[in-house]
């Protein structure tokens, strides 16, 4: 009897999904199971948050509404340590903090018990983690870009972020091929933003498969460290989205037109010193 | 003529080759960011609030790293 509990334990290798597998078909679309838990993730948040929305007050009141305070606080910080100046930062605010929000728990909800090979439906998992999957990095990733260049145009007009970008004389051939070469790097910026979120947590999975297959019995004790591992991984790739997102914002906003005031006092002129002397 | 014959599994030995000479990289890259965040505080400890920021490099370099371990997968 031992025996056959224990084969039952034991599996070849460990399972590892990397592609999401599809569900069913709807008028000739495939829908994925990451597909199917991002809209179930997106409907638990845009419930969740607007609950929370309505109760906050100006006194701090503890419980999950104060984290949320917490996070638009921080990423706010974020954002106007790169702007420069805090109406700036809030009136950009509002996406980055959806998207640091979206992200880390699109991340979080990976971990939960039942996302992954635990419920299947005709051999494949039902639930998949949004980020887990690399097209729903990629399409965060390709809308952070899009409305990163839609907030830069709205600042400073179209033909200016153009000149951004071919910065130079224009009679000069060398603007064109550096212009070229800068629209090429915000194409590989979307790659790499999507890439490593996707790496980080599929990659994750992928360590916590491969530790819980390793001890066979005590799985739930090997796979403990790296579980606790992946909670602070998830966090800290939201928190890297949005810090790289908001640096490359602050890049397309910023032309170099020239350094801000500073803020020290004015230097003492001849005048003030004869004032003092005399 | 061989010089040497390797008989098993070869794609074993290319993946393995891979991943061990494909993480020195980043591993030397972390081990710097951490050297020269350490030699800032050491002189400036009020740059210990920077923390953030480096974790951002770390991250830029952490995916060379994840790269290469993601090609395990890729690479048949």
């Amino acid at each position: 009897m031992l025996n056959s509990f224990l084969s039952r334990l034991a599996e070849d290798t460990p399972t590892v999904h990397i592609a999401p597998s599809g569900l069913f078909e709807y008028r000739g679309y495939t829908i994925t199971n990451s597909m199917l838990f991002a809209w179930l993730t997106s409907l638990i948040f845009i419930v969740l948050f607007i609950v929370i929305a309505k109760r906050m007050t100006l006194r701090p009141k503890g419980g999950f509404t104060q984290i949320v305070e917490i996070g638009t606080d921080f990423v706010t910080g974020t954002l106007e340590n790169s702007l420069g100046s805090r109406q700036m930062a809030l009136k950009y605010a509002p996406f980055f903090v959806t998207i640091f929000f979206f992200i880390a728990f699109s991340n979080l909800f990976g971990l939960l018990p039942g996302v992954g090979d635990a419920l299947t439906y005709h051999d494949a998992p039902v639930f998949r983690a949004f980020t887990a999957d690399l097209n729903g990095t990629l399409a965060a990733a390709t809308i952070s870009m899009i409305m990163i260049q839609y907030f830069a145009i709205r600042e400073s007009g179209f033909m200016r972020h153009l000149r951004h970008y071919f910065a130079g004389s224009l009679k000069n051939p060398l603007t064109y091929l550096a212009g070229i070469y800068e629209v090429l790097n915000e194409f590989i910026r979307v790659g790499s933003l999507a890439l490593r979120l996707f790496l980080n947590i599929a990659i994750g999975e992928i360590i916590i498969a491969v530790f819980s297959f390793l001890g066979k019995i005590a799985a739930p004790l090997t796979a403990l460290p790296f579980l606790v591992l992946e909670l602070g991984v998830c966090v800290l790739q939201a928190y890297i989205f949005v810090m790289l997102s908001v640096t490359y914002l602050s890049l397309a906003i910023k032309h170099g037109e020239g350094h801000e005031a500073d803020d020290e006092a004015p230097p003492i002129t001849v005048q003030k010193l004869a004032e003092k002397n005399g | 003529m061989f010089v040497a014959e390797i008989t098993g599994n070869i794609e074993v030995l290319g993946k393995g080759i891979m991943l061990g000479a494909g993480m020195i990289g980043p591993g030397i890259g972390v081990g710097l960011i951490g050297n020269a965040f350490m030699n800032a505080v050491g002189r400036n400890p009020e740059s210990a609030k920077f923390l953030g920021q480096i974790l951002v490099f770390v991250a830029i370099v952490e995916l060379m790293a994840l790269l290469v371990f993601a090609s395990l997968f890729i690479v048949k």
